[in-house]
């Protein structure tokens, strides 16, 4: 087939389409982690004490810097699916983020926590499910950033399918952040990085298989 | 205010790199693609079908100098359907240049990657001699790329996958084993596609 007959070919019957929109697919996001949010609540699984976060350093690191990297996490993700995004200076930025939100757990460790035993502060047994719990919170926003990184047109589909794992990871902590017990930063640090860390490595080894422009 | 910086650290080049590309596609990409490409969104088929015979010229000239000739029209094609398929993820707020760009070099990536999966066809004594200036552009940018990897993967890449050789003829000349000549070729042809990924459009 020639050039001439392919454009041709193209070209008749041209349908309108809808133009992509960053605000639009960011606004499908939000009203999905509003809805997990809301889901998880509703089931009475919230901390008796979030009523009182502004008077809590702890759970305001917690709350706050989680939500502010889901935040800037998820429009990095959805703006690295267009053709024209470098998404590598992206994840650079999102990755001092967290860095910066875990030194920041050094500032609001309650007293007494430093002198327990180390086993003892991470609790694995609890840990693991906390990770797993965030790992399944994280499913559906994954599900959701794949469809869109699918419709629209990524040139660098790994560092796009890892930005969306990062983003899942940050929105289902941020899910998860409202009702875990426990109240030691290191705690926090390591399984909540480990249940995002396994939520981006998931989706960087199995989106881009699925999607290419 | 911080969308426009979260887009500005996901969409800067390098550094200096603004600039030129500025200065690239004015000179690349006419000024009414934009316009052409909003008309073709509204559904306007006059205006796709001149827009994709400017882009096709554009894409043929742009794969001339970076592919043999019997791929440039596979490539130029491929590049035109992912157009018409991504045809929504245009945004007029920028030029569309940039844009082409970015789906070009995907679809070169995509090429190298299937010709170095492709077995090599023999090659006639009497094939036809055409106007070489392609080809001396494309040995050009072969040969710098080359001078990128390691000795042994370039020379088992020239002889194999430029020269034609088999690998027991390459390994016979290069002094190693063929399944070592292939691994090069392998390693090589990696590295090449890695660099070709991250090297920044170039017209």
């Amino acid at each position: 087939m020639s050039n001439e007959s392919l454009i041709a070919d193209l070209s008749s019957d041209l349908a309108p389409v809808q133009r992509r929109s960053m605000l639009r697919e960011g606004g499908l996001v939000f009203a999905l982690g509003a809805v997990e949010l809301g889901l998880f609540l509703v089931l009475g699984v919230m901390r008796p004490d979030m009523h009182h976060m502004g008077s809590s350093p702890f759970l305001m690191w917690r709350v706050g810097s989680l939500g502010l990297l889901a935040v800037v996490a998820c429009v990095l993700a959805i703006q690295s699916y267009s053709p024209t995004a470098q998404p590598r200076r992206g994840l650079m930025f999102a990755s001092a983020l967290a860095v910066a939100a875990i030194l920041g757990g050094v500032f609001v460790t309650p007293d007494g926590a430093s002198e327990r035993a180390l086993l003892d502060r991470i609790n694995p047994a609890s840990g693991i499910v906390c990770a797993t719990s965030i790992f399944v919170l994280s499913l559906p926003i994954v599900a959701l950033l794949g469809a869109l990184m699918r419709r629209a047109a990524p040139t660098q589909p790994r560092r796009s399918a890892l930005a969306s794992g990062i983003a899942a990871g940050a929105c289902g902590a941020f899910v998860f952040a409202f009702c875990c017990p426990f109240n030691d930063p290191l705690y926090v640090v390591v399984w909540y990085t480990i249940g995002c860390a396994a939520v981006a490595a998931a989706a960087r080894w199995g989106l881009p298989h699925r999607f290419r422009l | 205010m911080r969308s426009d910086f979260l887009s500005r650290l996901i969409s800067k080049p390098a550094p200096g790199a603004a600039a030129d590309n500025r200065e690239r596609s004015s000179r690349t990409a006419p000024d009414g693609w934009n316009s052409l490409m909003v008309a073709a969104q509204n559904g306007h088929g006059g205006a796709y079908r001149r827009l994709l015979g400017e882009m096709s010229e554009w894409l043929t000239r742009y794969f001339q100098r970076r592919l043999p000739p019997g791929e440039v029209d596979d490539a130029v094609q491929e590049t035109l359907l992912a157009v018409h398929r991504r045809r929504h993820t245009y945004d007029p707020q920028y030029p569309l240049g940039p844009w082409l760009a970015a789906i070009a070099k995907n679809k070169w990536v995509d090429q190298l990657r299937s010709l170095a999966h492709r077995p090599m066809d023999e090659i006639p004594d009497d094939i036809a001699v055409g106007d070489h200036e392609a080809s001396v552009v494309s040995s050009s940018v072969l040969a710098s790329l080359l001078d990128t990897l390691r000795p042994a993967q370039a020379q088992a890449i020239l002889l194999v996958k430029v020269q034609g050789y088999s690998v027991e003829e390459a390994s016979g000349q290069i002094g190693l084993s063929p399944s070592a000549v292939k691994m090069n070729i392998h390693r090589g042809l990696g590295r090449l596609t890695a660099i070709i990924e991250k090297t920044p459009d170039v017209e």
